[in-house]
């Protein structure tokens, strides 16, 4: 039964890279958290998640593309924070 | 409408002049395209078979529109997406066909298209099309039927009976939740679908429906969290399965944070639409693992609870309620695998075995950061708990690539064996 077990393993590498994508991670993240959390190698994870993503197509698209979106969020978020953090340190300064 | 019938009839000529709608300069580099052959394309394909059963394509008509100013590629594109489309079986493969044609000719149009159709926030390529999308649908709809001239139309029929497929909906809901449920007024939903065959109409009656499905569900959701919450509370108390259900439901007052922890804009597109469009191919493959469920005994209301707990049920509405055949899962799970609730509050909608969700209070500064990133103890414990509990059902239910092809991925990649050897 050599196929049931390789069957049954890919599902769980499957199931657990759903997981990872109900948390938003990315294949990379999901690859480090695998082989950090179940032993998974990283290999295999990729490999199933290409595979996941070549029969859902449609489904990883729209994952990419808010992701993306989320970068730039992530990023602009950032950005202003930083301006603020500046700001306020000229603030600080003109104190003086 | 005028603009639509102009379009077409002088597509690579004298756009501005007789196009006194667009906003868009007139270059004709790539935005010609997407107006031109775009809708035109996208129209025929998507026009023809499921979506809108009733219109008829009418080839004769297009092509004469088509001809009259079109770019033989576009021609060409349009005869072949006619055809090819006829008779097609479902909006999807319509618009894969489509972009399939057009792809061949205008790699540039087709990623336009893409993201037209897949309604991304993208502003630019929406401005135009949004334009010509909210002129469109009420010039072609049916409202006129008898006009020769508008070419985008050939439907001749008034009905403007929509077949709802899965796709379909499925773009719906993204649009819907783009916009926000309470903002969501059919014209911008038609934009955002960027289908012209649907009318505002269509869409109108869509969206009440949805609306008050939602609102049934949000309060069944409601309903459960406030009793997995109670559940939480009292821990040895409840635990048993069985009285869970009697307890939790008739009484419930609502939770003051009865968030909508599901739709809106806490996830974004892909889960929302994921869950929902990839919920129904979930077949039966998985009731293999479903059917031992030992400890589980039948909750009261089999229906009731599949569809409250499967992915909150957003795919119950689905214009096929598949839900009623898939079959419960372990709900008391939480109290046995999380002692401690993991930080990941309304993050974590779906899984349905993590009932453990909204837990509220002082979560909210977290909920924050997950938002932005998991947290390492609720990766763990979600892995954990799939490796421990290898009987749920998965989470999204995305199509399961065959094992095969997954070995042979492998082997070449150097992993001869799976489960390997050493980990």
């Amino acid at each position: 039964m050599g196929e049931s077990s390789s069957a049954s393993y890919i599902r769980m590498v499957q199931h657990l890279i759903e997981q990872c994508l109900v948390f938003h991670m990315s294949k990379d993240e999901c690859m480090e958290a695998l082989a950090k959390h179940a032993d998974i190698k990283p290999v295999i994870t990729s490999t199933v998640w290409k595979e996941l993503e070549k029969e859902n197509k449609e489904f990883f698209q729209a994952y990419t593309m808010d992701q993306a979106e989320k970068a730039m969020e992530m990023e602009a978020a950032q950005r202003i924070q930083k301006m603020l953090a500046e700001w306020a340190a000229k603030d600080s300064e003109k104190e003086d | 409408m005028l603009a639509v019938e102009s379009l077409r009839g002088s597509n690579g000529d004298d756009r501005d002049g007789t196009l006194g709608n667009f906003p868009v300069s007139d270059d004709f580099g790539d935005e010609a395209f997407l107006e031109d052959v775009d809708f035109g394309d996208l129209f025929m394909g998507i026009d023809d078979g499921d979506v809108l059963p009733d219109l008829e394509l009418d080839p004769a008509e297009i092509f004469a529109a088509f001809s009259v100013g079109e770019e033989g590629s576009g021609k060409a594109t349009a005869v072949e997406g006619a055809e090819g489309a006829l008779g097609g079986d479902g909006a999807t493969r319509d618009v894969v066909v489509l972009e399939k044609e057009m792809g061949e000719e205008e790699k540039g149009v087709k990623s336009h298209r893409e993201e037209v159709v897949g309604a991304t926030t993208s502003e630019d390529s929406m401005v135009m099309p949004s334009e010509l999308r909210s002129e469109s649908p009420d010039g072609d709809k049916g409202r006129k039927p008898s006009s020769p001239s508008a070419t985008r139309g050939s439907q001749g029929k008034r009905k403007s009976k929509v077949d709802w497929t899965p796709e379909l909906h499925r773009r719906f809901v993204q649009a819907v939740e783009q916009l926000g449920i309470d903002k969501a007024v059919p014209s911008r939903i038609l934009e955002l679908m960027g289908i012209d065959c649907l009318t505002r109409h269509n869409i109108a009656s869509h969206l009440q429906k949805y609306r008050s499905h939602r609102k049934h569900l949000l309060a069944r959701e409601a309903e459960a969290a406030s009793w997995t919450r109670r559940r939480q509370m009292y821990p040895k108390k409840d635990v048993n399965p069985w009285l869970a259900p009697t307890i939790g439901f008739p009484p419930p007052p609502p939770p003051p944070a009865v968030r909508p922890f599901r739709p809106l804009h806490v996830w974004g597109h892909p889960t929302a639409e994921a869950h929902m469009w990839l919920r129904r191919p979930v077949p039966p493959s998985p009731s293999l693992p479903w059917a031992p469920q030992p400890p589980l005994p039948p909750p009261p209301d089999p229906s009731y609870w599949s569809h409250l707990y499967q992915r909150g049920g957003r795919e119950g509405w689905v214009p096929h309620a598949m839900t009623q055949g898939t079959p419960c899962f372990p709900h008391p799970l939480p109290a046995a695998r999380f002692p401690a609730p993991p930080p990941v509050p309304g993050i974590v909608p779906q899984p349905m075995y993590r009932p453990i969700p909204p837990p509220v209070t002082d979560h909210s500064s977290s909920q924050l950061q997950l938002d932005a990133h998991p947290s390492t103890e609720s990766i763990d414990a979600a892995i954990g708990d799939v490796l421990a509990k290898p009987w749920l059902p998965l989470p999204l239910g995305l199509k399961s690539p065959s094992v095969d092809g997954v070995l042979v991925e492998l082997q070449k990649r150097g992993v001869p064996k799976v489960p390997p050897a050493c980990g």
